[in-house]
């Protein structure tokens, strides 16, 4: 750098001379040498210079080029199937030309939600304790280094490792609650859910509700009238009717309160949304916890990154002025590092709506499915299982399906990305 | 600058707006329920219940096929059809998770022995037949049929045929290349059965479970051949050719048409495919109901094409009907002594298999 100037002196200077005595060989010839040798150096280093440059901008372009190249096949291969069906439908095996996707973008948004709103108090509190309380006792000194190694193991952690976590901690908890069995209420059961035996009634397709007494028993046989409900909820006795006893009930409204003589009811649990049980099972409370864990790590990291980016002038200013620690956090620290904090979740949140092996592995690969979860411990389809799922199909319509719900997919990232960064510029504005 | 409150509330608020997102999709999503409730009050069907499926990938759009036209009907059921594989289909049966394991395989008797230690009692049920085509590249031109025995030569053994003059001297000097479906899926086990008995299948070959790969992978090599499920031939017929088998039995070439593997005669490559229901469940009026439609329903969803299989004879889906009426349970591949039965599917799925426990 230093004897750059000093070049260009002696060329300038040997420019000159050259013009004034073109007869002097010795030294002339010396210089001369000098101030090609310097030119062409300084040729070199500003072409390699506008090398590095064009070098970088095409590295930069490579990867936008490969996003663009993406989406125009993609776009080209799913923009027959970019209707509101895709929308507004379910999965369909009957007529694939109509299946649709909302039951996963609404799973994929409730997914995420449960998963952000598990892994964001986690993740943000963990970042404060590691940046902001850093212990000075050496005991907690030792363990504040070791949530740090960990920490940033786990982020290095391939997802499906965490879906067989998930899978162990929270679908099956260790077996310590039991396991889910078919015709057996489970024994963890806490709210939000009613026992009966469901028994067909006279009237075909038409079934009356017996509320279940004893829980251990799975079926009922009805041979006297008993109490049965109807489907407002509302008692009634139920009428038994059989052969003996003369020909069936022509009335509509009799026969739906009659059944035979001997029928027998099996067990159904009816649910309400906020039905709640251990363990959690295939459900999509346990794949939002599961997701959670993924996007932890990475929420923690994130957080770290833009407390350590407040400057320390800030907080050493509350601390002079007789704050304390937690004072300085909540009032200083916090608020500076929001957009930083928000950037990463909102990162964070994205890549849990993108995920599809954990969810494969705690959920399996059922996609049909009609709703949106409706209660806790419901099963879920995601979008990108619903992608995984169509991409494997023989047939071309499912190809195609899966290109456009990549476009959703896509879409919807983008929505909460462009939340994210609005909400973050608000804050910053402020 | 002014750090005070505020951040903290638009931290509240975010977090609100996530909820209320989460909480205006839920109404909007239980909005057409109550819809179809009201309307399904007045003349449908009160029924309802959770029907838990799972089991092979093979299977499962037929059982998807069937639940879509069921709760058209039956709305207030629920049915969950996974599609894990055959194997952890019957792991999930046994240990009590599902009412109806899909198969595309009899059970094995180790699992039938788990099966009767947890006290799981079920009905087995033939749905359909799936035909295992193995395909070839449409350029070659050499091969005009394969024997089992040649496809022993392809598939088995580490001394496996690397190249295709080994298999038959008059073929080319090149290298064969293999695409397989996975260790897991029942047509990987299926063919396996058959081809290789009990010997282990060669280690060299492209494992694949997304079949699209394994078509793409045979349609782009001309020395390639690979097998998979018929559906994805007959999706990609363009691109494929089909071998023909040579059937042992009347040793001529048979191609994997419908016509040939509903009469049996695509022999050994044409393989039932099963829904295993437990008995327990078949008490549930839910559950009843359900398998009753699948079985009115599923003859003629293969044959009018709405799933990509091919429908049972009669006389089979005869025997079906009765195993259901009757409710006998038990297997018709495996003994009193809990060894597998050897045979031909037709001469197994008898009364007397049953009857001989």
């Amino acid at each position: 750098m230093s004897d750059m100037p000093n070049a260009e002196e002696r060329s300038g200077d040997a420019r000159s001379q050259r013009k004034s005595k073109p007869a002097d060989p010795l030294p002339s010839a010396l210089v001369d040498r000098d101030q090609v040798q310097a030119r062409s150096n300084a040729q070199k280093r500003k072409s390699f210079d506008r090398m590095f440059f064009w070098l970088c901008v095409a590295i930069a372009s490579l990867s936008v080029v490969v996003l663009v190249v993406l989406l125009v096949s993609i776009g080209f291969q799913g923009q027959s199937r970019l209707t509101s069906d895709l929308i507004n439908n379910s999965h369909s095996e009957l007529e694939p030309a109509k299946s649709g996707m909302w039951p996963s973008i609404i799973g994929s948004l409730l997914v995420c939600g449960i998963s952000g709103l598990v892994a964001l108090p986690l993740g943000i509190g963990t970042a404060i304790f590691l940046e902001e309380f850093k212990p000075a006792n050496k005991l907690l000194r030792t363990l504040h280094g070791f949530i740090q190694l960990n920490i940033a193991n786990l982020a290095g952690v391939p997802s499906i490792v965490f879906g067989l976590l998930g899978l162990t901690v929270f679908v099956y908890m260790f077996n310590v609650f039991g396991q889910i069995q078919v015709n057996r209420p489970s024994d963890w059961e806490l709210f939000g859910v009613n026992h009966y035996y469901q028994v067909l009634s006279l009237e075909p397709g038409q079934t009356i509700l017996v509320p279940q007494q004893d829980q251990s028993q799975t079926t009922i046989k009805i041979s006297e009238p008993i109490e049965g409900i109807d489907n407002d909820g509302n008692p009634f006795q139920i009428e038994i009717w059989d052969r003996a006893s003369g020909p069936k009930p022509a009335d509509r409204e009799t026969r739906l309160k009659t059944v035979k003589k001997g029928a027998v009811g099996g067990s159904y649990s009816k649910r309400s949304w906020y039905y709640f049980r251990l363990p959690f099972g295939k459900s999509f409370l346990a794949a939002g916890l599961t997701l959670g864990l993924v996007i932890l790590p990475v929420i923690i990291i994130a957080t770290q990154e833009s407390l350590r980016a407040v400057s320390p002038s800030l907080r050493e200013a509350s601390l002079g002025l007789g704050a304390t620690q937690w004072q300085t956090t909540r009032n200083i620290s916090l608020p500076a590092a929001l957009p930083g904090i928000l950037t990463g979740a909102i990162l964070a949140l994205g890549r849990a709506i993108g995920e599809a092996a954990p969810v494969l592995v705690v959920l399996g690969a059922a996609i049909a499915k009609n709703r949106g979860p409706e209660n806790l411990m419901d099963s879920v389809v995601t979008m990108p299982v619903l992608i995984f799922n169509w991409a494997g199909r023989p047939q071309d319509v499912y190809q195609q399906l899966a290109a456009a719900a990549i476009i959703v997919l896509l879409v919807v990232l983008l929505a909460l990305n462009s939340v994210a960064i609005y909400v973050r510029h608000k804050v910053q504005s402020r | 600058m002014k750090f005070t409150r505020p951040p903290v509330a638009l931290i509240a608020m975010v977090a609100l707006g996530l909820l209320v997102g989460c909480d205006s999709s839920k109404t909007t999503t239980s909005a057409p329920t109550a819809d179809s409730v009201q309307t399904d009050s007045a003349s449908e069907s009160t029924l309802v219940g959770d029907i838990k499926i799972d089991g092979s990938s093979t299977v499962q759009p037929i059982s998807d096929a069937i639940r879509e036209a069921f709760i058209a009907q039956h709305p207030g059921v629920k049915i969950t059809v996974g599609g894990e594989g055959t194997g952890n289909g019957f792991k999930e049966f046994y240990g009590k998770a599902t009412d109806i394991s899909d198969a595309s395989r009899p059970i094995k008797p180790g699992e039938l022995e788990k099966a009767q230690a947890a006290g799981v009692k079920f009905v087995e049920l033939a749905v359909a037949y799936d035909g295992l085509t193995i395909a070839i590249n449409p350029d070659n031109d050499w091969v005009k049929s394969l024997t089992v025995e040649q496809l022993e030569k392809i598939f088995v053994g580490k001394d496996a045929a690397k190249k295709w003059k080994d298999v038959d001297p008059s073929w080319p000097d090149q290298e064969i290349k293999i695409f397989s479906p996975g260790t897991g899926s029942g047509t990987y086990d299926y063919f396996k059965e058959v081809v290789a008995d009990k010997q282990e299948m060669r280690g060299d070959m492209t494992l694949n479970e997304n079949d699209n790969v394994l078509v793409q992978g045979v349609a782009g090599n001309k020395f390639s051949i690979g097998f998979f499920g018929v559906a994805y031939y007959t999706q990609n017929a363009s691109i494929l050719k089909a071998v023909p088998i040579v059937n042992p039995e009347i040793n001529e070439p048979v191609l994997p048409t419908t016509e040939n593997i509903a009469s049996g005669k695509y022999a050994p490559f044409s393989r039932p495919l099963f829904i295993y229901v437990s008995e327990e469940s078949l008490a549930r009026a839910e559950v009843q109901t359900f398998v009753e439609f699948y079985l009115e329903n599923v003859s003629t969803f293969c044959a009018e094409g709405k799933v990509d299989y091919v429908q049972l004879p009669g006389d089979l889906f005869e025997r079906t009907m009765t195993i259901f009426d009757d409710v006998t349970t038990g297997t018709h591949f495996i003994d009193a002594d809990g060894n597998s039965r050897e045979g031909a599917f037709a001469e197994l799925y008898v009364a007397e298999s049953l009857d001989a426990k």
